[in-house]
């Protein structure tokens, strides 16, 4: 299959080991063509991953630390088929990560991202609820992840409402006025899950808004909120419970690499689409785990051209849970994120804790 | 302002009362009984506290200040002796330990208790288990000692405010900073009185070099346990101690060196598995940035992988940064004897671990650097002890004041 099929076919459609088939195929020509390209890949590869020249199935691929991002800008391009550089939008005092999109990428991450969107939207655009700031995306020169995640999201709607003011407080009466018109058909609402948190459900939850015609997408995680952050069932329970919006689809991605788009199926796990996947590792021999067990999340995607990000460890914890479960009617992995990896104490006579003070 | 007083335990108290609390203890003649017997005693506490005999860097704290130790440092002591010098205290020590090496506030404290000083210690309210253990054997060691001992030792506790360390720097005769660059710059903030002195331990950086045709020699057991010994030298404290290695090097002729080095980090690795040393998966995860990282910004050529343990070969130690993310990392690089090193130090470079060295070979290399750079060398297995000599200081005599003595009858000027 090739990148192409894999993107039209119906998405969550294709039995584990056929996808891992075509994935290998198409993964072992990515690696061939980066290690061309790039030679900063191209070392790391030979040498932190040396006889991973042959791979049998996806886990034997080479694969780049996601930090790797926020020290180096890796590219496959030259410097003139540069359309765009995403930035994360990191945590406070660490370098954000960088990646290298040209067109090509760009416009196969814009057709991903609709193939698995209109998954559970439907074909048409709905009207949409933002929960942002409206002035958010005015400026356009400062395009971190954030902004570049809601302009993508946009495309799927119409009749923006952005549901938050500058300071971050709901605009209620702006909100009454876009349900009143909308509220009776398909609407949907998009926004970062701790921001559509604290900001939308918990300012709302006393005004009494009817959401049930509402489809909710949310995603990003809790980030420096871990303190506030309730579980899934809680956040789908209080939701039903207060506005009747039952319909919510958190998604995990990230903006270091390009299709690993993994939406929330209605069992509330997490499903790659046909192209790309999830490997969970152990964070100490770097092997992949048994399903079940907890380990650290490496993406898998084939739609990375202009930078070397086909396979990605990440600094998530996760777990595979099933895989080809007809439970919810979609082929593959499902798996769950349970966040971070902690962050561990140092020892040591080192800076290290200054470091952390200061 | 407050700090919390931890030693003796009276919680909050304001700045300006701890003046009164440091004089009511009185420095001591140099190696007086009530110093020796609160260390000895501390050792006992420790070697009998269940919780404590948990962690092997307590153990090796207790080893250290255990009855026969103090007597032999007593002695060491008097062999400084000259009819024209006597040594006495300084007076008051203030003691800035690093909060990451739990028992450095003992190692500290304990020579300058000896020295006959009163001491001021600052610990950070961040505290782990076995610190908070420690100062609590600690504690118990100096309420049962004798006088001046007993009351010659305040613990205070506050975060990073300039304030108390203003207060106690203004005490002191001697301030003793441990830790890194940018903690010594901080304190630095604090202006030392004109007569008072300082001891930093700054940010170090330490490596293991084997002479490879000796450790081809060894047997089958012999290579085993000084794998295990080199595996306590670099896995305590999580390999960011100043003197756990971080570089090792191979010296001798470039395919013994390859063998060695592969006969050697297997049993490293099997040591690793049978002690169950584990890393935090934040920490493994760091490791392997910094292992792609360094592979882009430094000559390496190969990376071996096991867990908790990487080595990355390098081709040459040009460029070299000594940036380290520590949790049984090693660079190795292969030298055709010692001396080839001599070059690539730096200031920095503390302690070298050998092994299979002559005497001659490592007398030598010492006089080749000339005070540049390494100011300890001991066998492998010995990093981390702590000593009288350490940082290129006498720490013995670091803690007196020198008084010089001439009661002979006037001479006429030469």
């Amino acid at each position: 299959m090739t990148v192409d099929e894999l993107l039209q076919k119906a998405q969550y459609s294709i039995p584990q080991s056929e996808k891992e088939t075509a994935l290998l195929a198409e993964l072992r020509s990515l690696d061939r063509y980066h290690r061309e390209r790039c030679a900063d890949y191209a070392r790391v590869a030979s040498i932190l991953f040396p006889g991973h020249d042959d791979p049998a199935s996806p886990a034997d691929l080479p694969y780049l630390p996601v930090g790797l991002f926020k020290k180096r800008v890796l590219s496959s391009v030259p410097p003139s088929e540069i359309f765009r550089v995403l930035r994360s939008s990191g945590t406070s005092g660490q370098s954000p990560s960088q990646v290298v999109l040209d067109l090509e990428t760009a416009q196969l991450q814009t057709r991903a991202l609709s193939r698995i969107m209109t998954h559970v939207l439907g074909p048409r655009r709905l009207p949409m609820i933002l929960v942002e700031q409206a002035d958010l995306v005015k400026d356009r020169r400062t395009f971190n992840a954030r902004t570049a995640g809601l302009l993508g999201m946009m495309n799927f709607g119409r009749n923006h409402l952005y549901a938050l003011d500058s300071e971050l407080n709901p605009r209620t009466s702006e909100l009454k006025e876009f349900l009143k018109e909308h509220g009776k058909r398909p609407f949907l609402i998009f926004g970062f899950t701790f921001l559509v948190w604290t900001r939308f459900y918990r300012q709302l939850a006393s005004v009494g808004l009817d959401l049930s015609n509402g489809i909710l997408v949310h995603s990003g995680g809790w980030k420096n909120l871990q303190d506030q952050s309730v579980t899934a069932s809680d956040f789908r329970a209080a939701f039903r419970g207060t506005t009747g919006l039952t319909r919510i689809y958190n998604f995990y991605g990230m903006v270091e690499q390009v299709g690993s788009i993994f939406l929330e199926g209605e069992d509330g796990y997490f499903y790659p689409p046909n192209f790309a996947d999830v490997i969970v590792r152990d964070p100490h021999t770097l092997e992949e785990v048994p399903h079940g067990q907890t380990g650290v999340i490496e993406v898998v995607s084939v739609l990375p051209r202009s930078y070397p990000g086909q396979c990605l460890l990440t600094e998530d914890l996760g777990a595979v849970y099933a895989v080809d479960s007809p439970a919810c009617g979609r082929m593959g992995k499902a798996f769950s994120v349970l966040g971070r990896i902690p962050h561990a104490e140092l020892r040591g006579c080192s800076d290290v804790i200054a470091a952390q003070v200061n | 302002m407050e700090v919390e007083l931890l030693l003796p335990p009276r919680g909050m108290v304001k700045l300006e009362e701890l003046p009164s609390w440091l004089d009511r203890g009185r420095p001591a003649p140099c190696f007086h009984a009530s110093a020796i017997s609160a260390c000895a005693d501390l050792s006992l506490r420790i070697m009998r506290d269940q919780e404590a005999r948990r962690y092997p860097e307590l153990l090796a704290l207790a080893f250290w200040i255990r009855k026969a130790e103090i007597h032999r440092l007593k002695k060491e002591f008097s062999l400084l002796s000259r009819p024209d010098r006597i040594l006495v205290p300084r007076g008051t020590v203030f003691h800035l330990p690093p909060r990451n090496v739990d028992t450095m506030f003992v190692y500290s404290w304990l020579l300058s208790a000896l020295a006959g000083n009163r001491n001021v210690i600052r610990l950070s309210p961040q505290r782990s288990a076995s610190t908070n253990l420690l100062l609590r054997l600690f504690g118990e060691a100096l309420e049962t000692a004798a006088e001046p001992a007993r009351s010659s030792t305040l613990v205070v506790c506050y975060g990073h405010e300039d304030a108390p360390t203003m207060a106690l720097t203004s005490l002191c005769d001697v301030r003793v900073i441990w830790g890194g660059d940018d903690t010594v710059a901080s304190i630095r903030r604090s202006v030392l009185p004109p007569h008072a002195r300082e001891l930093t331990f700054p940010d170090r950086y330490s490596m293991a070099a084997f002479r490879v045709a000796s450790y081809l020699r060894l047997s089958e057991k012999e290579r085993e346990q000084l794998a295990d010994r080199f595996f306590k030298d670099a896995f305590w404290f999580d390999q960011l101690g100043c003197s756990s290695p971080r570089l090792v090097l191979w010296c001798g002729d470039a395919p013994s060196a390859h063998g060695a080095s592969a006969d050697f980090f297997p049993r490293v690795a099997a040591c690793v598995r049978r002690r169950g040393y584990a890393l935090a998966a934040g920490r493994s995860m760091q490791k392997l940035v910094f292992s792609a990282s360094a592979v882009l910004d430094l000559p390496v050529n190969s990376c071996r992988r096991w867990p908790e343990l990487t080595v990355l070969t390098l081709d040459s130690l040009s460029g070299f940064d000594r940036v380290h993310p520590g949790g049984g990392l090693f660079f190795e690089a292969n030298l055709r004897c010692i001396a080839e090193l001599a070059s690539a130090l730096r200031r920095k470079d503390q302690t070298l671990t050998s092994f299979g060295f002559d005497d001659e070979e490592l007398r030598a290399f010492i006089q080749l650097l000339n005070g540049r750079a390494i100011d300890r060398i001991v066998p492998i297995g010995q990093a981390l002890q702590f000593g009288r000599f350490w940082d290129g200081n006498d720490l013995l005599i670091e803690f007196c004041r020198q008084i010089y003595f001439d009661n002979l009858p006037a001479r006429p000027a030469a």
